[in-house]
């Protein structure tokens, strides 16, 4: 209701791309490499999303952190595909919420075959929850300028200092004291 | 008169060799512990819990921070797709609007017959809607789905 035509909002066609179309277990087992190979467009759309607050600003950097994605599950698929299914499959399979606790074998060996074929290795299990420093190209954007509250030139007056100003009844945080 | 004393008749008496003494004393509870003993035992069993429970907390604590670490790692990605979701949707629900308030004198998309609905703020700030008039135009078991997952998680 309250989108008018002012609103610019990007048209379908700029927003239809090739999407990362998997599942949740595939994500999830292939979470720590993926976001090692795509960190630093992800901390940037991220930061973009975060500091100017608004969904449209922030496409192009969207689109470029899918094709970050897909790119990598075309390496992945490339490469290690055998044992990354099998690994997959293991953490889909073993527990209610993709665990890693039960799947730690095939972990070893998926870890083994990104390490030998990819080069990539596992960062380590609390990585992603640490802040981490993103140098950035693009500048901080200004803060809006202080003081924040807008002045209106035909306020109305307040009273003079010389009324009298009697003491509050009501003044304390309980409704039944009244001094 | 006479008769009745001849005459064996069964009376309620007491039981032969008297009845047993009634006891009047004092009979206070079985003391199992002392007081002090009830401490030891309370603080040697609370030791006893936090040592086992420290045990397997510190695997569970880190088995929390790997899932809370892969999850973190895929969400810019989650993010993205769903932003363009979102805005192909907002389009698609401004669109609706214009279709259905074409014929009525005096609307126009997104303001109240002509007036805006959020003044001070710049006339090209996107305001994001509400979830009634998100799904205002969906089918009504998208929106189920979506509030059931929503008060789920």
């Amino acid at each position: 209701m309250v989108v008018t035509n002012d609103v610019e909002l990007p048209t379908f066609s700029d927003l239809t791309v090739p999407e990362v179309d998997l599942t949740t277990s595939t994500l999830m087992t292939a979470a720590p490499y993926l976001g090692k190979a795509c960190e630093v467009i992800n901390n940037e759309y991220m930061l973009c999303r975060y500091e100017l607050n608004d969904p449209r600003a922030c496409i192009q950097l969207g689109k470029r952190v899918t094709e970050c994605t897909l790119d990598f599950f075309r390496k992945l698929k490339k490469n290690c595909l055998e044992e990354f299914n099998q690994y997959a499959e293991c953490v889909d399979k073993s527990s209610g919420n993709y665990a890693f606790g039960p799947c730690r074998t095939t972990q070893a060996a998926f870890d083994g075959c990104m390490k030998d074929k990819l080069s990539m290795e596992r960062p380590d299990f609390g990585y992603f929850t640490r802040p981490r420093i993103h140098c950035s190209p693009r500048p901080a954007p200004e803060s809006p300028p202080c003081p924040c509250a807008k002045k209106f030139p035909d306020a109305t007056p307040s009273l003079p200092d010389s009324v009298p100003r009697p003491h509050s009844r009501f003044s304390g945080r309980f409704y039944w004291t009244t001094d | 008169m006479s008769e009745a004393c001849q005459i064996a008749r069964k009376q309620d008496l007491p039981p032969p060799g008297g009845y047993k003494p009634i006891p009047y004393k004092r009979l206070p509870a079985k003391q199992l512990f002392s007081g002090y003993t009830i401490f030891a035992g309370y603080i040697g069993m609370t030791v006893g819990a936090i040592y086992l429970y420290n045990l397997t907390a510190k695997q569970i604590k880190k088995h929390e921070i790997e899932m809370r670490s892969a999850k973190m790692a895929i969400y810019p990605m989650l993010l993205a797709e769903r932003d363009r979701e979102y805005l192909k949707q907002i389009r698609r629900n401004r669109d609706a609007e214009a279709e259905l308030m074409r014929d009525v004198p005096g609307w126009e998309v997104g303001t109240y017959y002509g007036e805006r609905v959020y003044k001070l703020i710049p006339p090209d700030t996107l305001v994001e809607p509400i979830f009634h008039e998100y799904y205002a135009h969906s089918s009504p078991s998208d929106w189920y789905r979506r509030a059931y997952i929503k008060l789920r998680s």
